[in-house]
């Protein structure tokens, strides 16, 4: 018996890119099948949409900055993308979060304006879209706030978060509850859970209500629920009588969770599969088409053959690209060009950290239509794309959302027909 | 300005100095110790780890390889919990000149260097990673010792005798009163205070560095030729018992397991700066292939970082022909009353961490001839604190000391178990700011994530304990960021970019540390 | 490769870790207990500091439950519950294994011994003074989930039967949970098999190993494996004919954990085994891709909700019951989002660990609940031992609906 499995598309990478491309396709009424190693970037990222923060100075309005961008680098993934697509994309991932399975929660902002939220560490980031729970720490809203954790959170420091907004301008203290939970080493994920129970988050307000002032929203590390937030959110906001808001933190990332779900249930409404543990270990060619990719299931390998290909298994990060130990560059899973190297004998690092590092903007090298070089049938999103710095631009959610959609279109090869299924 | 009086000035905070330190405080003398920098910051903390058996010397250089066999034995018994008992293989791989093996069991039996030869089955049982294509393989008892530890333990015996441990203080002058060195005036480097220190007898323990000390106070000719050497630390044991090539010693020949690492090295260049760091990408690809050799894959194993360490090669430009001198290949001690009719001063440079004991104990011999005093020393019976039970460090202890306390115990650097009560107990006990001088008391940032993970949760308790500023805190965080950095970028692949793109998405991305107020 | 290069493998891989945290996200136990720090800190992390010869000092890890859901969501290819699963091989090896693990990891003896004496071991087992006594003795928790004995093997009934000869040959392996308590579910494979025009054979048999290397009995599970795959391995010489299997877990183990935790990856009998085991929905839904399924189905007009365990997805070939009772017309399917039943084959019957295990499934009974489903499928007997024990509804195999939309059920089959 041959294990050989039929697909109109095969997406490999269940990350933002991956999963809106094989969405997008399966709503087109596509048999799609999303490949994916394993959990991707979802549930570490902030899970705001990062759609233009730098450029390379702080960008108060992201379609203008990126039409700017665009006529100054042709390179970067939004010359292939176009500022009209972003916002199509942006406002698709709006829908889908609103009627996805979190009841209630949804996404605010756009592209006309960057919302500037406080990080952990108390810097201001700039983020287009984000979710409801973040939106009261928005830089204009917060005259003064009370930046609220606890010891057993090791990765929630409130004390050093509120000197910095303290050193924006910002009226900002902070408090530290002893929320005496099960154990020492507690992630934003089991305080999540906690959040989840309703019993818990009363005494949980009891106890912070006692320490805040008036007139101060405060700030929570984001772990306001998994599974209903906009209750959660709710709840605190009426039991404290303030506003509250999340603040994302290290991995792993709750809202990142939530955002993984509303993808994957979006994916599965839609009748795309997903196969989780289906690394790709293998792949056939006949010339510029892609003819097959295996990925390594229990036993044997299993081939997944489609006429279609997108490749959105991201960066450096994800180990999708990879420099080895002779320090060449590849393309792992289906060994395509890739661009932005630095020149032959040219730095890959330089030794001060926080400056853009050559390798930066290496991705796979494709064409106006996202196609990868030397296929005909393998289109590329989200990181994987070159000519981007993501973190240091605030872009990686913008990139991935737009160029996930874009493939789904050119996969379908029939924009206007993926179109109507939108609308 | 603040004035300190003591019987011996000892500057250089390095192993040897500190050794002197312990060794003169336990013969009951009262000893302040300087160093520009935190203590083992120069070429103690800077090597890869490596406790001799001597079996690197028996055939070269067997005076070396006796003295190490010694010292091995004496550290063992009195620094007993900064060492691990690895042991350690000799092995002829397809690359090495077969006739050395029996050379290298002649040298250690010549030498008394305790060498067994073992079947390759036996080796590649306790090894499985090993070369199978050894030939011959000889164990010796080799180890490893966790020189931060050893230096710390020793210093705080010393205080605990008196002793006066001044990290980030500089010797900015050294005194002559005629024919005698009576002290120092000394740089507070963190407050820019400066103090003078009165001293019956200086010593330069300076190391790489004592060159430039001994310039300081008039005194010519010591030249220490720094030679440089990286050394690539592998994210985990790829080995247990430290492997050498059995060879003559030269680059890239040996790789220590210590703590959860594994160390390659080493290379060895001539420079003219004791402080050069410079990393050469020919020498990180040496490393990569003799690894290779010894460990097949290694080039697939993933590099945490390198470092540069510079050994301190002693030559001097005033030979006077007597026996002003007091050297051994190993080491070189100068009595400057003999060299150059100059009371109060003593030189210790060259040698090896593993002999820094014996080392301190000729120089703390010398420092009571200029005193005029007998006093014996007692370093090689008495135990560093910690040390007392004589039970040599397992790599497991601190997974066993978090298991005891699986719950209730807050894990701030995950990779090397770091809880949060050592931390806080390290901030208060420094009383510093900078992250990287915790790191060396803790290891705090030293596993696979580079402090991806623990530089925040660190930047953050430090920050509300001690009620940092703002910009305190974030200089923390970013220096240490950058300190971390500068190790890592120069070995960058494979894992270990994976881990600095998911390290740059967290201060860069989550955090956006790129964009703290000003 | 030398006898020791197979765990090297596996713990080389903890270079992988970049410590995101992912698995930790998705950990069963760890996200409801204390007792178990996680796959991250017992896996890659621990692992750093366990030396071959040294004491094992981190007897934590013997609260992970080996379901393997870790490994499956690490995008950086760490095969943490290996790692973990050595850990505990050698944490038994030093410090003994409980009389309990070595009677409840061996399905066959307990099967032979509860079929013969099924009215006395059933009564047993539902009797609360005994389980009480059972739990003291043993710690086997007295409310864990106790399958009956059917009183009847499987095999028996196989043998008194013969597969029409269509030429069309296929190797049933139905395990021991249809062996011994569940032989109603072989009998309805080998009947979906038949009438796919399949003819099934089912060479003698026993357990995989799966509850002995779970429990980190590792010499024990690799002799029961090997025995398994020298009884398999004959019976597949030709290219064309596979084995399938009903018990995912056990199919899991012959296709991939006994290679790679056992360390028998060069084992050839086991390695032909294990590359021609099919789960039994992998194979219906493959056939059915290829358009070689027979779809005659009739409407089962019903609401059951879909549970995929864990050792199913570790297959890594995503949920094919899923799409396969989607074909039924009538049926509709919810497809649970939850990770695990906290059963994990032997874990949550172990009296240390039930608490642990209920608190596991939790997620999977509430949304159970949610649903409005009449019952559940699951691909696993232990988890639907649990699952119908916890949510108080008959859980059964996915093929069920399968065999009733083929009215099979009504053919006396």
């Amino acid at each position: 018996m041959k294990s050989e499995l039929h697909f109109d598309a095969v997406v490999i990478g269940a990350g933002m890119a991956g999963l809106v491309a094989g969405t997008r396709l399966a709503q087109g009424g596509a048999r799609v099948c999303v490949l994916a190693k394993g959990h991707g970037s979802t549930h570490l990222a902030p899970a705001t949409i990062d759609v233009l923060g730098y450029a390379p100075h702080l960008v108060q309005e992201p379609v203008a900055a990126i039409e700017k961008l665009v006529a100054e680098h042709p390179q970067h993934p939004y010359a292939l993308l176009g500022s009209e697509l972003v916002g199509e994309a942006v406002g698709w991932f709006a829908d889908t979060v609103a009627g996805g399975p979190l009841p209630g929660y949804t996404y605010v902002g756009g592209l006309e304006r960057n919302q500037m939220l406080p990080t952990a560490v108390g810097a201001l980031r700039p983020s287009a879209l984000v979710p409801e729970t973040m939106a009261a720490g928005e830089r204009d809203q917060l005259a003064r706030v009370c930046i609220a954790g606890t010891p057993s959170l090791r990765d929630f420091h409130p004390s050093l978060c509120a000197a910095n907004l303290a050193a924006a301008g910002i009226e900002a203290r902070s408090v530290s509850l002893d929320l005496k939970l099960e154990r020492a080493d507690m992630s934003t994920l089991g305080i999540a859970r906690h959040f989840d129970d309703p019993t818990w988050r009363r005494q949980f307000c009891a106890e912070l209500s006692l320490t805040l002032r008036a007139e101060e929203h405060v700030g929570l590390p984001a772990m306001l629920g998994l599974t209903d937030p906009h209750a959660v959110l709710s709840d605190l906001e009426h039991r404290l009588g303030r506003r509250v808001f999340e603040i994302p933190t290290l991995p792993p990332s709750v809202p990142g969770m939530r955002l993984y779900e509303i993808l994957r249930a979006a994916l599965r409404a839609a009748g795309g599969r997903l196969v989780l543990g289906g690394e790709v270990v293998g792949s056939t060619r006949d010339g510029a088409r892609l003819t097959a990719v295996s990925t390594n299931a229990a036993g044997r390998d299993l081939s997944y053959v489609a006429p279609a290909y997108v490749l959105a298994t991201g960066g450096f990060a994800s180990g999708a690209i990879e420099l080895d130990s002779r320090w060449v560059t590849h393309e792992r899973v289906l060994d395509l060009p890739l661009r932005g190297l630095p020149a032959d004998g040219g730095p890959r690092f330089v030794s001060t950290y926080l400056d853009e590092q050559p390798l930066a903007r290496v991705g796979v090298a494709v064409d106006g239509d996202l196609r990868a070089d030397g296929t005909d049938n393998v289109f590329v999103a989200g990181a994987s794309l070159p000519g981007a710095a993501p973190w240091r631009e605030g872009s990686g959610e913008g990139i991935a959302l737009a160029s996930g959609y874009k493939v789904a279109q050119m996969v379908a090869g029939r924009p206007q027909a993926t179109q109507e299924a939108t609308a | 300005m603040a004035t300190l009086s003591t019987d011996v000035l000892v500057i250089g905070g390095g192993a040897t100095g500190t050794g002197i330190t312990w060794d003169a405080s336990l013969r009951g003398l009262d000893v302040v110790l300087i160093d520009r920098q935190d203590l083992a910051e120069g070429t103690s903390g800077r090597f890869h780890g490596l406790l001799h058996s001597g079996g690197r010397y028996a055939v070269k250089d067997p005076r070396a390889a006796v003295e190490c066999i010694g010292e091995n034995r004496i550290l063992r018994r009195v620094a007993s919990d900064c060492i691990e008992d690895t042991g350690g293989f000799f092995v002829t791989t397809p690359w090495d000149d077969p006739a050395y093996a029996d050379r290298l069991a002649q040298g250690c039996a010549e030498t008394g260097v305790d060498c067994e030869e073992i079947s390759v089955a036996q080796a590649l049982r306790e090894e499985p990673r090993l070369n199978p294509q050894v030939s011959r393989v000889f164990r010796v008892p080799d180890a490893n010792i966790d020189v931060w530890k050893t230096v710390w333990a020793m210093a705080h015996g010393a205080q605990q005798r008196g002793a006066r441990i001044l990290p980030y203080h500089a010797a900015i002058a050294i005194h002559r009163e005629g024919d005698a060195i009576t002290g120092a005036r000394v740089r507070d480097a963190r407050t820019g205070e400066e103090s003078e220190i009165q001293a019956r007898v200086t010593v330069n323990a300076g190391g790489a560095w004592a060159g430039q000390i001994a310039d300081l106070a008039g005194i010519e000719g010591v030249r220490v030729l720094p030679g440089r050497g990286i050394m690539v630390a592998m994210n985990h044991r790829l080995v247990n018992t430290v492997v050498n090539r059995c060879q003559m010693p030269t680059d890239g020949d040996i790789i220590v397991p210590i703590r959860t690492v594994s160390v390659v090295g080493t290379t060895d260049v001539n420079t003219d700066d004791p402080d050069d760091h410079t990393v050469n990408q020919n020498e990180v690809d040496l490393l990569l292939d003799e690894g290779e050799k010894l460990v097949p894959g290694f080039r697939q194993a993933r590099a945490l970082r390198v470092w540069t360490g510079v050994r301190p090669l002693f030559e001097d430009d005033k030979p006077t022909g007597t026996d002003s001198r007091d050297v051994t290949r190993a080491h070189a001690l100068l009595d400057h009353e003999q060299r150059d009719g100059i009371r109060g001063f003593v030189t210790i440079t060259g040698g090896k961490l593993t002999t820094f004991r014996l080392m301190a104990e000729e120089t703390v011999d010398a420092v009571c001839r200029h005193l005029g005093e007998t006093r014996p020393c007692r370093t090689a019976t008495e135990s560093l604190p910690g040390s007392e039970s004589g039970e040599t460090y397992r790599l497991g202890e601190r997974l066993a000391r978090k298991e005891a306390k699986l719950i209730d115990e807050q894990i701030i650097c995950e990779c090397e178990l770091v809880p949060r009560s050592k931390l806080e107990e390290a901030i208060s006990r420094t009383g510093s700011t900078n992250l990287d001088d915790i790191r060396r008391q803790l290891r705090l940032g030293m596993g696979p994530c580079q402090g991806g993970f623990c530089i925040y949760r660190a930047a953050g308790i430090m920050q509300e304990r001690d009620r940092l500023s703002a910009k305190q805190a974030d200089t923390s965080l970013l220096d240490f960021l950058q300190e971390r950095w500068k190790g890592e970028w120069p070995v960058l692949y494979g894992d270990q970019l994976r881990q600095a793109r998911l390290d740059d998405w967290i201060f860069q991305g989550v955090l956006d540390v790129a964009h703290l107020p000003r | 490769m030398t006898d020791l290069a197979e765990p090297e493998f596996l713990r080389e891989s903890l270079d992988h870790c970049v410590k995101c945290t992912i698995c930790e996200t998705q950990c069963p136990v760890s996200n409801v207990s204390p007792l178990f720090p996680g796959p991250k800190y017992a896996g890659p992390q621990s692992e750093r500091y366990r030396v071959a010869d040294d004491p094992s000092v981190d007897l934590s890890v013997d609260y992970c439950s080996g379901c393997g859901i870790c490994s499956m969501v690490c995008p950086q290819g760490v095969k943490i519950a290996e790692i973990n699963a050595q850990a505990r091989d050698k944490l038994k090896r030093q410090k003994g294994v409980p009389l309990r693990d070595r009677i409840i990891t061996r399905p066959t003896w307990l099967g032979r011994v509860g079929t013969a004496t099924a009215p006395i071991a059933n009564f047993s087992l539902g009797f609360k003074p005994a389980r009480v006594l059972g739990e003291k003795v043993l710690g086997v928790h007295r409310d864990a989930p106790a399958p009956k004995f059917a009183g009847r093997r499987f095999s028996r009934w196989m043998k008194g039967r013969t597969s029409p000869k269509t030429g069309r040959k296929i190797i049933y392996f139905h395990g021991c949970g249809t062996e011994y308590y569940e032989p109603w579910e072989g009998e309805k494979v080998v009947a979906i098999l038949e009438h796919n025009g399949f003819e099934v054979v089912v060479p003698k048999q026993d357990c995989c190993g799966l509850p002995l290397q779970s429990s980190g009995l590792f010499d024990d599970a690799r002799k029961v494996v090997l025995r398994l795959a020298r009884n398999l391995a004959p019976h597949v010489r030709d290219e064309d004919t596979i084995i399938v299997g009903n018990a995912t877990s056990c199919t899991l183990m012959l296709k991939r954990e006994a290679r790679e935790i056992l360390n028998l990856e060069d084992d050839p009998a086991l390695k032909r085994v294990s590359e021609r085991t099919y789960d039994i929905c992998e194979l219906l839904l493959e056939l059915h891709d290829r358009g070689e399924l027979n779809t005659d189905f009739q409407p089962v007009n019903e609401t059951v909700a879909y549970h995929a365990p864990c050792q199913q997805q570790g297959q890594w070939i995503g949920k094919p019951a899923l799409e396969l009772l989607a074909l039924v017309p009538g049926l509709e399917v919810k497809e649970m989002n939850a990770r695990c039943c906290g059963i994990a084959g032997t874990y949550g019957l172990k009296a240390e660990k039930y608490d642990i295990a209920q608190a596991a499934g939790r997620d999977l009974f509430d949304q159970v609940a949610a649903s409005g489903a009449s019952t559940v499928a699951c691909d696993s007997e232990t988890c639907r031992w649990q699952i119908a024990a916890a949510t108080q509804r008959p859980s059964v195999h996915p093929i069920d609906y399968l065999h009733r939309a083929y009215g099979l059920d009504r053919n006396g089959a």
